[in-house]
């Protein structure tokens, strides 16, 4: 699990550039009579993981397709490491990764081979393509299936050579549409660490996910967008001082009722049928308050079993985002 | 993801040399190519039917003299040219609408190759795909040779042309891939530009007839009491004086539409192939299909004046121009237009980041 991945600052194209990561201001595409993207507002620091997070047909990938260089936005500006990939959109290619949600490959090459020329249309020398694509495979574990034809890859597979491919030019910013959809619970922990391992170095790592649990563990910063639009941009150190929802579990909800009804909290109560087992939700402030709550619990002597947030932090801004309350 | 990677820093050099992006796409596409083993049976077929059709006709033509050589290799060029209008706009057209429709387009895009490099790239990956079919029948061509009686000042001329008429129809498929956003589209709509140049130009050729009709005055042919009576071995056909009773006859002015017919492949390649000029006395070898087809057009180009053998009373023979000035220059001017037109085209519709996009279709 230990693997070190280009550090920054060295010698990508990137660098030379101003390493500014993205930024995105009022952004607006519509296909035709679809309003695909309303009005967007995106930021993304270098050395962080920033999750676009929003339902489906929010937006994400028409917004992934401008950042890319392959959309152009009808308003708003772009710049990429200070380049706009709208008017120099080589130089943004020269310093992006883009990793789609379509996994589409040349089935009839092979893993390598499909890495050498990605490397070859980035202008690397043959040798130096080779390298690099045996670095890529290793790093994403490939290293067994390199000659064999795409064809007969699997889902998982496919989509780690799609990230090998995507990391080809060793870019400084990376987009990465959907990237753990299909993965195996190990190759969803492997994919965390090294998208970790990427911002770390220095790239500024953009994801998209539906799959929030995972995001909170490795993102820094999450942007949601719902039609269309920025709905909210947060650090997840911000997230951790909203309100949030936390489950507590005892082994007799009736007595957990009565100490909470006499401290005024509202809860909503749920009990085993067959025992005096069950759990109340509350709603509190942050995450000092939680503690504080817990500790009279215990001193109360109410017989705790389980204290914990009922969801993650993105996704417990995701829903009160739903709800029309952030 | 686990083993640990001491990585070598590579350094891209953000610059993409023209030729080698084309060389990469272009290598990138064969390979695809070379690796499906449909491709080889194919071939394979294709050898079969020309070889078996090319053997029976040596068989049936061999025991009439001079010119089964030429025959035979004419056979293979006219089929090469046939086949290669039936099958390279099927190949072609699937070069980027395929690409689309896997998702490896919006990949290529998003590298440093520009939409040029792209579209030349694929051209000549399907241009070289469909010189194969020209290159299995080598043998046949070689066959033909042995027979010793082939006119070789045409041999670069008829080959040089047909693949030159591959390279357009492919550049026509591959531009119509640009443009179209399915496969289905893109095939059906390469079909009809070849069909138009293939068939469209005969039909223009003939509905066109009655516009050039015109009313000439004609005069019977008389032959001399001693070419008449004498041996069938020394008629001579020439050999008359024109009467002086003029009568008005339709007639069709070919020689003002059968430019229409320049743009349709087997005349360009027929048309640019010098023919075998006989000495006199000597017996016209056997005629293959190219030779026919350059000889009714310039027949053709000649209008009137081949037709109508006593024209005002002139004997046609003596107004009769030497040479018709070639058609393929124009033949292969309008195809090439059309061809580069639709490349241009798929061009701009390759650019990225892309502005407007037909409804129902996607990036990646």
């Amino acid at each position: 699990m230990e693997s070190t991945v280009s550090s920054p600052g060295s010698t990508t194209v990137a660098q030379t550039a101003q390493n500014t990561g993205i930024s995105a201001n009022s952004l607006a595409r519509s296909f035709g009579h679809v309003v695909a993207v309303e009005n967007i507002d995106f930021r993304a620091e270098p050395g962080k993981v920033t999750a676009l997070i929003g339902p489906n047909g929010s937006g994400k990938t028409t917004l992934l397709l401008m950042l890319a260089s392959l959309l152009k936005p009808n308003h708003g500006t772009i710049s990429v490491q200070g380049i706009d990939p709208v008017s120099n959109p080589r130089a943004a290619r020269a310093v992006l990764g883009w990793m789609p949600d379509t996994l589409g490959m040349w089935e009839s090459l092979t893993g390598r081979e499909i890495l050498t020329t990605v490397a070859a249309l980035y202008g690397i020398a043959k040798s130096d393509a080779a390298t690099r694509a045996q670095e890529l495979l290793e790093l994403v574990s490939l290293e067994e299936l390199a000659d064999t034809p795409a064809r007969v890859f699997s889902r998982g597979q496919a989509q780690r050579l799609s990230l090998a491919r995507a990391l080809v030019n060793n870019p400084a910013i990376l987009l990465l549409d959907e990237p753990a959809s299909g993965l195996d619970p190990g190759a969803r922990v492997q994919l965390r660490v090294l998208v970790r391992q990427l911002a770390d170095s220095g790239k500024t790592v953009v994801i998209s996910s539906h799959v929030l649990a995972e995001l909170d563990e490795m993102a820094d910063a999450a942007v949601f967008i719902s039609k269309g639009k920025t709905v909210r941009s947060q650090t997840l150190a911000e997230a951790g001082t909203q309100i949030r929802g936390y489950t507590i579990s005892v082994l007799d909800v009736t007595r957990l009722r009565e100490f909470l009804e006499a401290k005024n909290i509202a809860a909503t109560y749920a009990q085993d049928f067959d025992s005096p087992r069950g759990s109340a939700k509350v709603k509190l402030a942050s995450e000092t308050e939680a503690a504080a709550l817990l500790k009279e619990l215990v001193l109360g002597n109410i017989a705790v079993t389980t204290f914990a947030p009922s969801a993650g932090l993105l996704e417990e801004t995701y829903l009160s985002l739903e709800e029309g309350t952030p | 993801m686990s083993a640990p990677v001491r990585e070598r820093q590579v350094q891209p050099r953000a610059e993409l040399g023209y030729l080698s992006g084309i060389r990469t796409i272009f290598k990138l596409e064969i390979l695809q190519r070379v690796r499906s083993r449909g491709w080889y049976m194919f071939l394979a077929m294709w050898f079969t039917v020309i070889a078996l059709v090319v053997g029976l006709t040596a068989l049936n033509v061999g025991a009439q003299g001079r010119g089964t050589g030429q025959l035979m290799f004419e056979l293979v060029v006219a089929f090469v040219l046939f086949f290669g209008l039936l099958i390279a706009p099927a190949l072609s057209s699937n070069s980027i609408t395929g690409d689309r429709a896997n998702g490896t387009l919006a990949i290529l895009q998003n590298t440093l190759i520009t939409p040029g490099q792209l579209l030349l790239g694929k051209w000549l990956a399907a241009w070289v795909t469909s010189l194969g079919f020209l290159i299995v029948t080598i043998p046949l061509l070689l066959w033909a040779m042995t027979y010793g009686d082939i006119y070789f000042p045409a041999v670069p001329g008829l080959l040089g042309m047909l693949v030159l008429e591959l390279a357009i129809v492919c550049g026509i498929g591959v531009g119509v891939s640009a443009l179209a956003n399915r496969t289905l589209f893109a095939v059906l709509i390469s079909y009809l530009l070849v069909a138009m140049l293939g068939l469209g130009t005969l039909i223009a050729f003939g509905l066109s007839m009655e516009l050039v009709r015109v009313d000439v005055k004609a005069s019977n042919q008389e032959w001399s009491e001693e070419n008449m009576n004498g041996d069938d071995a020394i008629w001579d056909p020439n050999d008359y004086t024109c009467g002086t009773t003029l009568y008005t006859q339709p007639a069709y002015a070919t020689d003002r539409n059968t430019w229409l017919l320049a743009a349709n492949p087997f005349v360009v390649v027929a048309d640019a192939a010098p023919r075998p000029v006989l000495k006199p006395g000597q017996d016209a070898d056997l005629i293959g299909p190219m030779g026919g087809i350059s000889e009714m057009v310039r027949s053709s180009q000649a209008g009137i004046a081949n037709t109508i053998p006593c024209l005002n009373g002139i004997k046609n023979l003596d107004t009769l121009p030497e040479k018709s000035s070639p058609l393929w220059p124009l033949g292969i001017g309008l195809q090439g237009l059309l061809a580069a037109g639709l490349l241009v085209a798929g061009r701009a519709k390759l650019r990225t980041p892309a502005g407007r996009l037909a409804t129902g279709t996607r990036i990646a």
